[in-house]
């Protein structure tokens, strides 16, 4: 039994998550408490991975970080390297995936934090960014690590866009859902079955950790 | 109170539009296709013939082989299925899940050597495939996809299968082959010469000494409540639909090698 694909997945969905909470959280802020133009249109940008199939984001990654992609050409003519086909597309499909659940959940945590606590932080001097840290964060805390948690979930899921921009390398890119998918293809249903059963257990032991961590010691 | 009598009245409406729904003779039937994707340009030009000869409607699923047969084995709601090898036909018949004397041959198909035009690189054979400057290859899963297994076979026969390993990057089907080798993500690629035709590739056909035939055959699915106009639909193939399937480099039955 190879167990490849589970290391692999366990490995892309924890630096996703690594990655996406501090993106989102900052996005999240900053949509909960500032007002800009083109806000809505900010949110609905973000929101897109959500709506669209993944293999359709799939697609945008390969046209945008591609090595003939929009901004994957600079990058491939500077470094002469192009993160398709390498386990960090895999990375980068999760983290495009999965910040959404990061940005909607940490963002009504710190709407829902009362505002005037804020203010009463600002009149007894201390800055934005410690009130942020010490303030609005803290209150918020049970949102943004719910955000966290669904994020890694859906970032252990991923299948469609990492499928389109990681491809399906055995032993470099073939992640636990990928290596589900081929083996019921291949009429391989033992195998599938193994896996299946795998991750599913591992997904509850993870889940079940983290939901003891928020509740127990933060 | 409103709103729920409303909801109330769209729910009997929609109640009753399905139980009227019954299917009468002459009414258009739909039935549903599971197709390799090398059939991809073939069978939707073919589909669009029948539907505006028939009046009946087809509606595709485009996959890889062995993973559209998984499906039938799981009783996905298909009527007719076309493999890209006729093993896979052949296990579902073992089965009991295909309707024995519907099976039948439509086409033997061929594998090309496929290259982005804008790699500059000039190949002519599959062992000018480990030049360096090709840091990608793409072919479909040979786990489940008759065209990935038959290049792999040409790949073996032509002595490069070992090396060109660290190069290999497997797509789930032929067509999304296409889309790595056109985007130039793949510098090159095996693909089916039924899709090969696309501005941004050139292609060579691949010998066809060089893996076993890729004798394609289809079928009608025991579980079929369509029987009929499934049956109008693989007679279609094999007549009609013959000059297209030619025109997209299918050999027909009788002309196999």
């Amino acid at each position: 039994m190879d167990l490849f694909p589970l290391f692999l997945t366990l490995k892309v969905s924890i630096i996703a998550t690594f990655i996406s909470a501090p993106i989102g959280i900052a996005i999240a802020y900053i949509l909960a408490r500032r007002d800009f133009s083109g806000k809505n249109f900010l949110d609905a940008l973000i929101l897109l991975p959500l709506v669209l199939p993944p293999t359709v984001t799939g697609y945008y990654l390969i046209v945008l970080f591609g090595k003939n992609g929009v901004i994957g050409k600079y990058i491939y003519s500077l470094t002469g390297w192009s993160v398709m086909f390498t386990w960090q597309a895999a990375v980068l499909a999760s983290v495009i995936v999965a910040i959404p659940f990061m940005i909607k959940t940490a963002r009504a945590a710190i709407e829902s934090v009362d505002i005037e606590l804020e203010k009463v932080a600002y009149t007894l001097g201390k800055s934005e960014w410690k009130t942020l840290l010490q303030v609005t964060l803290p209150l918020a805390k049970k949102g943004i690590l719910a955000g966290i948690v669904l994020s890694f979930a859906r970032a252990t899921g991923e299948f469609g866009a990492t499928l389109m921009c990681a491809g399906n390398i055995p032993g470099k890119t073939n992640t636990m859902p990928i290596a589900i998918y081929d083996a019921v293809s291949a009429g391989e249903l033992g195998t599938a079955n193994l896996l299946v059963l795998i991750l599913t257990f591992v997904s509850i032991f993870i889940l079940y950790l983290t939901n003891r961590l928020i509740q127990g010691r933060w | 109170m409103r709103t729920l009598l409303l909801l109330l009245i769209i729910l009997i409406a929609a109640i009753s539009g399905c139980l009227s729904e019954k299917p009468q003779n002459n009414e258009p039937v739909e039935i549903n296709v599971a197709a390799a994707a090398d059939l991809y340009n073939a069978f939707t030009e073919i589909g669009k013939m029948f539907e505006n000869e028939t009046g009946n409607k087809v509606v595709f699923s485009f996959g890889s082989t062995g993973n559209l047969a998984t499906q039938i084995e799981g009783g996905a709601p298909f009527d007719v299925f076309a493999a890209a090898n006729i093993a896979y036909i052949d296990r579902l018949k073992e089965k009991g899940l295909l309707i024995n004397d519907s099976v039948q041959l439509y086409a033997q198909g061929r594998i090309v050597l496929a290259v982005n035009k804008n790699s500059g690189l000039k190949i002519e054979n599959l062992s000018e495939l480990l030049d360096p400057r090709i840091k990608k290859v793409a072919i479909a899963n040979p786990e489940h996809a008759p065209y990935g297994l038959a290049a792999k076979q040409a790949l073996q026969t032509a002595g490069v299968w070992e090396n060109i390993q660290p190069r290999l990057v497997y797509g789930e089907n032929v067509r999304q082959i296409l889309i790595y080798i056109q985007r130039g993500e793949a510098e090159a690629g095996i693909v089916s010469l039924s899709i090969a035709n696309v501005p941004e590739i050139n292609f060579i056909l691949i010998d066809d000494k060089m893996h076993e035939p890729l004798n394609q055959a289809m079928g009608i699915i025991s579980s079929t409540k369509k029987e009929r106009t499934a049956r109008e639909f693989v007679a279609y193939i094999n007549t009609r639909g013959r000059p297209v399937m030619k025109k997209y480099g299918f050999l027909l039955p009788g002309e196999f090698h």
